[in-house]
Parts: structure tokens; C-alpha cells; sequence
């Protein structure tokens, strides 16, 4: 069961805006993830991608807009009920539970998305690549912060979702590491048929993997196409000189 | 990829429900019945039903504890059941100890149900802060609702409770009713955090992954809220029971100092310090003769030291100390071992 219609599992976001009190963090912005499909977005510290998908996930309400996943409105509705719903999110710091063994953080992503074993032993290629398997029964909390970061990527992927949001994955981890998110992603579409949002500081990430991105600055979002293009226009350009420590100062933000 | 061979997952070990410290927990609560039927000193009937009393009471605070929330709401509880088998038996002549047991347990869960709608959206000190309220208020309406609590004079002269038609009314049997609705809190706890131990967990050390997995973390609090309250229900029959009164200084809203300070002292990472807590604490105030008024002060006092120097509790520290004579780790939260780098897990 890996392949959906293109609307039933496409997640659309249709004219949002938030903003906190007075701050307005984004508005009209609209665009379509295809079931399956893989977006790009990318945007200088601050343009509100960590936001946007904190409120695709649940865990902020929208100011204005709506959000569908499929046929069915998502905006609004808890965290727990959206992940149900096949549409899960990783964090853009680790996210793992603390104190307890690789083993024990991969079994709660099954359990809690009530999920089998079987999964486990589809994702064994990339537990093993990523050095997870070596790590088995480690306290997850001492590992080094790339194998965490690979290891909450890979609880999210361990709950079999349709669409995965990812914050920043690569955020972190050391250039040598990176190759892991193209694998991670490739194998998400291919094994899983997972559609990816993929939010991403680092753009040869973006430009290897991402057939479309967008471009989120001053609340708006500013372009839209193939990254080549996009990242050859003047005013992306400009937008990213305006914060262009982006790519050094993720790593602490 | 080069050629080296795929290492494939390694097998599960299911860890068994109970852990070392369930068992001795469950055994030491299960020893005490003997003590009613080898023992007429009225000393050592009353301090262990005391004990056993303190105990069952704070597993309300350690089923909370689970989910990383300090409750302060165990005196409420326990007044909730307490005054809930006084009114069955002063004004129904209901006797029957399983059907006191049932009511004093279910009362208090199914308040726990909408009062836990209200607060467990709040966390931290909040929490603290607003079941201590609750508990002050339960306090308020124990005086003031004298029709039916008999106010300050509390609710006296209820009738001894019956097993199989017999009457438990002398000391032992007293202390048989309370060795007996102790061992249910403790079964019940211990099956109800071991059964859900990784949901707790999850909630514990990250609420926010644990629900953008799909886990309805709502759901698991409000289960806790509830069994905590019926617990603490059934620690306040035993109370009414031993006393032959529900009295509203029974359910002091400083009393839940000292079952807090019982689960930390003892270690509140198992079943078990909660318990030894309860032991060795009742055991001072009685030996050191401590007055009811100083012990919150002394404990808190107690919370302060034992936080600082010994956050395992007691029982942390000797668990600690075996493991190291025994020249292994000690196991990480859900039990397995930790093969990696030993690190101090302070939580
Ligand atoms: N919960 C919040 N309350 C108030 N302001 C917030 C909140 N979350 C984010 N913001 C603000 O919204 C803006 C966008 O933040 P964020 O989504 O984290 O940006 P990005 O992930 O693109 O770097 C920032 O100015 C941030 O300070
Ligand atoms: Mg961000």
C-alpha cells in the first residue's frame, strides 16, 4: 500500500498566513506538495519554514487560510490525529527520546503509529548505513549529534508516512554526513512512496535532490520553479546576501 | 557502496512487564499479611498499618511521576474515597469491603476524569501549583458541606467492614483490610506504568515528538490522572477504616508533602522506593517522635538534600552500589543494558 491517486495523498496549502500578535510571519502563500512528489523550500533564518510546519503538523493554528491533506482539512486538528493521518514531521534539532537506546526510539515511532516490526526490517539498510544498527543498544543521548539527527529521521520514516515534512535535516551534520539525507530521501520515495517537503539551508541538497522549490522571504513566498532557475534569479539572490551567514549560522539557531 | 556485508537488525528481547524492583516491591507488600495473624503488639499493628497507608497513598504521587508531573492532589483523592465508603456505610449500611473497595477507588477516578480535562493541559509548577489549590478547596468543602461530611466533627462511629458476611473490627483485621487494599494499589500501579511504560516514557522525556508520532499523549495523562486518583481513594478507605472516622484533618492539604517526599526519597524511578520511602520515613517521624506541624518543614528540607547529593533515592543509591559490586552498569530507563559510553543519566 505505497501508492496513492495523486489527490488523495497530495497536501496542499491554500492561501496561509500566521502571525504572532503583531508579528506577521508569512501570508498568501499557496502550494502543492504531489502525493509522492518532493518540494523544496528555502528561505534566510526567520522567513517562517519551521513555522509552516508547525502548523501543518499541529502544533500551530493558521491565521488565515486553510491546509489539506488528500480530500480532507488538516488545519486545526491535533498533532497526534495529523500523524494518524499519515502526514509526520522531523525536527529541525534532534528530536529522540533521551536516555533511552536506539532500539527503545525506534520501537515508540512503531508503537505509537501502531506500526509492526516489519517496518524495522525495511528500513535495516538505512539503520545500517546510517551506523544505527552498530549503535543498537546505546543511550541514544550520548551519541554524536549526526547519528541523533539520522536516528529522529529515521523514527519519522519508521511510522510509514504518506508525507513527511522535513525541517533542516542536514542542519548540523558534517559535510561528510550529508550524502545521508540523499539517501534517506531517495529511499523515503522510493521504498515508502513518501511525499517530502523538505525545508533545507544546504543548496547542493536542494539542487541534487529537488526537481521544484520555493522561495520564502519577507512573509512572502517569492519564487517557484526548478532550483537552478529559482537560485539564478536576482531578487532570491538578494534575499539571501540580506542574511547570507544562513548557511554557518544554522547549525546554533 | 563497497562490499562489506549488510549488517542485519538485531533480534528483539522483550523486556518482561515487571522488573527486579516490581517483584521485591510486590513480595515485601505481600509479606505484611502475615504480620496481622503472627502479631497482637498494637504498636507494630499500628505503625505497619500506618506505613502501608503512606505508601499506597503515594502512589499517587509516583504514577504522576511518570508522566514528569509533581501532584499535590493526593489528599483530595484520599478524602474523595474516605468519605465516599463513610457515607456508603453510615448511610446505606453498605459493609461489604469489596463493594467499599470498588466505590472508593471509582469515585475518585471518575472525578479525576473532567477535573483532569481542566488541568493537565499545564505543566511544571503550574501543575503544582493548581493541584495544591485543589487540594486546599477539597479541604473548604469537607468543613463547609457539614449536611452530608459533618463538617468539622467529620463522619463517626462507622461500622466495621465485612469479608464474606465476617466482621474485620480488631486490630489485626484492621491492619488485614489495609495489607489487603495496599496490595491491590500496588498491583494495580505497578501492571498500569509497566503496561504503558513506553507512552509514559515518550511523554516524560518528549511530549512533542511522542505526539507528532501519532501518540494521543492526552489520552495516557488522563488514564494516569484517573488510576492515581483511584489509588489515592482507596489509601483513604484505609485511612477511614483504621481511624473509624472521616475527618477532614485526615486529609491535610500539607499531608501531600510528605507523599511527595516519600516517592523521592525513597527513589522515584521504581515502585519500589516508593514504598522504602514510605517505610523508612513513617518509621522516623515515629521514632524521632516528629510533630505533625514540623514533618512538612523537615521534609521539604529532605527533597532538598536528596534532589542534590542522591537523585536516585534510596534506592537509586543501593541499586547503584550493587551493580557496581557486581562490576556491571546499571540499565538504562526501560531497562536494557547501556554498551556504550557509561554516561550519569541525570534526569
Ligand atoms: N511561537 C512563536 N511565538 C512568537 N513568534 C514566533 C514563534 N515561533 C516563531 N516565531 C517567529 O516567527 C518567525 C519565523 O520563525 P521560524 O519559523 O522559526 O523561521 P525559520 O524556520 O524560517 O528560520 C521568527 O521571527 C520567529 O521569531
Ligand atoms: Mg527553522
Amino acid at each position: 500500500m505505497t501508492t496513492h491517486s495523486l489527490s488523495a495523498g497530495a497536501l496542499h496549502a491554500d492561501r496561509i498566513a500566521k502571525s504572532f500578535g503583531g508579528l506577521k510571519v508569512f501570508h498568501d502563500v499557496s502550494f502543492t506538495v504531489p502525493a509522492g512528489g518532493l518540494l523544496g523550500v528555502i528561505g534566510p533564518n526567520g522567513a517562517g519554514k519551521t513555522t509552516m510546519i508547525n502548523i501543518f503538523s499541529g502544533r500551530l493554528g493558521l491565521t488565515s487560510g486553510q491546509v489539506m491533506l488528500g480530500g480532507t482539512r488538516i488545519d486545526g486538528r491535533s498533532t497526534f490525529e495529523i500523524a494518524m493521518m499519515g502526514l509526520v514531521r522531523s525536527f529541525q534539532h534532534t528530536a529522540i527520546f533521551n536516555g533511552h537506546s536506539v532500539e527503545t526510539n525506534l520501537l515508540s515511532a512503531l508503537r505509537f503509529s501502531r506500526r509492526d516490526r516489519s517496518v524495522l526490517e525495511r528500513l535495516s539498510p538505512l539503520l545500517d548505513q546510517f551506523g544505527l544498527i552498530d549503535n543498537w543498544q546505546r543511550n541514544a543521548e550520548v551519541m554524536p549529534y549526526g547519528l541523533q539527527k539520522m536516528l529522529g529521521l529515521t523514527m519519522a520514516l519508521a511510522t510509514q508516512p504518506n508525507m513527511l515534512l522535513l525541517d533542516e535535516p542536514a542542519a548540523g551534520l558534517e559535510k561528510s554526513e550529508r550524502a545521508n539525507i540523499d539517501t534517506y530521501v531517495k529511499f523515503a520515495r522510493e521504498e515508502f512512496g513518501c511525499g517530502i517537503l523538505l525545508v533545507e539551508h544546504d543548496m547542493e541538497i536542494i539542487k541534487r535532490l529537488c526537481p521544484s522549490v520555493i522561495v520564502l522571504d519577507g512573509g512572502r513566498l517569492i519564487a517557484e520553479g526548478p532550483p537552478t532557475d529559482v537560485l539564478s534569479q536576482p531578487h532570491v539572490i538578494n534575499a539571501y546576501l540580506g542574511g547570507s551567514d544562513e548557511e554557518d549560522s544554522d547549525v546554533t539557531h | 557502496m563497497n562490499n562489506r556485508v549488510p549488517k542485519s537488525l538485531p533480534a528483539e528481547i522483550r523486556p518482561s512487564l515487571f522488573s527486579g524492583h516490581d517483584w521485591i516491591a510486590l513480595a515485601i507488600v505481600c509479606l505484611t499479611f502475615v504480620i496481622p495473624f503472627t502479631s497482637t503488639n498494637p504498636q507494630v499493628l499500628s505503625q505497619t498499618n500506618l506505613i502501608l497507608i503512606a505508601a499506597t497513598a503515594a502512589l499517587g504521587v509516583y504514577i504522576m511521576q511518570r508522566l514528569d508531573l509533581m501532584s499535590f492532589a493526593v489528599p483530595s483523592f484520599m478524602a474523595i474515597g474516605g468519605y465516599t465508603v463513610a457515607l456508603l456505610s453510615m448511610k446505606l449500611q453498605l459493609t461489604d469491603v469489596f463493594v467499599l473497595a470498588a466505590a472508593a477507588f471509582l469515585m475518585p477516578a471518575l472525578c479525576a476524569i473532567p477535573l483532569g480535562a481542566l488541568i493537565l493541559r499545564l505543566k511544571g509548577v503550574y501543575f503544582v501549583l493548581v493541584t495544591f489549590v485543589l487540594t486546599e478547596i477539597v479541604q473548604l468543602l469537607l468543613f463547609e458541606a457539614g449536611p452530608i461530611t459533618g463538617g468539622s466533627n467529620g463522619l463517626v462511629g462507622m461500622p466495621a467492614v465485612k469479608i464474606f458476611g465476617m466482621e474485620l473490627w480488631d486490630n489485626p483485621h484492621v491492619l488485614l483490610t489495609t495489607c489487603g487494599l495496599a496490595f491491590v494499589s500496588f498491583i494495580v500501579t505497578s501492571v498500569f506504568t509497566r503496561w504503558f511504560r513506553s507512552e509514559f516514557a515518550a511523554i516524560e522525556t518528549n511530549d512533542v515528538l511522542a505526539e507528532s508520532l501519532g501518540l494521543a499523549a492526552w489520552k495516557y495523562k488522563a488514564m494516569a490522572f484517573s488510576v492515581a486518583a483511584g489509588v489515592s481513594g482507596l489509601a483513604g478507605f484505609a485511612l477511614v477504616n483504621m481511624l473509624l472516622t472521616a475527618h477532614p484533618s485526615s486529609f491535610a492539604p500539607m499531608s501531600s508533602v510528605n507523599y511527595i517526599t516519600y516517592t523521592i526519597v525513597g527513589g522515584k524511578a521504581s515502585i519500589l522506593g516508593t514504598l522504602i520511602g514510605a517505610l523508612l520515613l513513617v518509621s522516623a517521624t515515629d521514632y524521632f517522635a516528629l510533630s505533625g506541624e514540623m514533618s512538612p518543614g523537615l521534609f521539604g528540607l529532605l527533597i532538598i538534600v536528596v534532589t542534590m547529593v542522591a537523585r536516585g533515592g534510596v534506592v537509586g543509591v543501593v541499586s547503584g552500589l550493587l551493580y557496581r559490586l557486581a562490576g556491571q552498569s546499571p540499565p538504562l530507563k526501560n531497562g536494557e543494558q547501556d554498551l556504550g559510553v557509561n554516561g550519569e543519566k541525570g534526569q
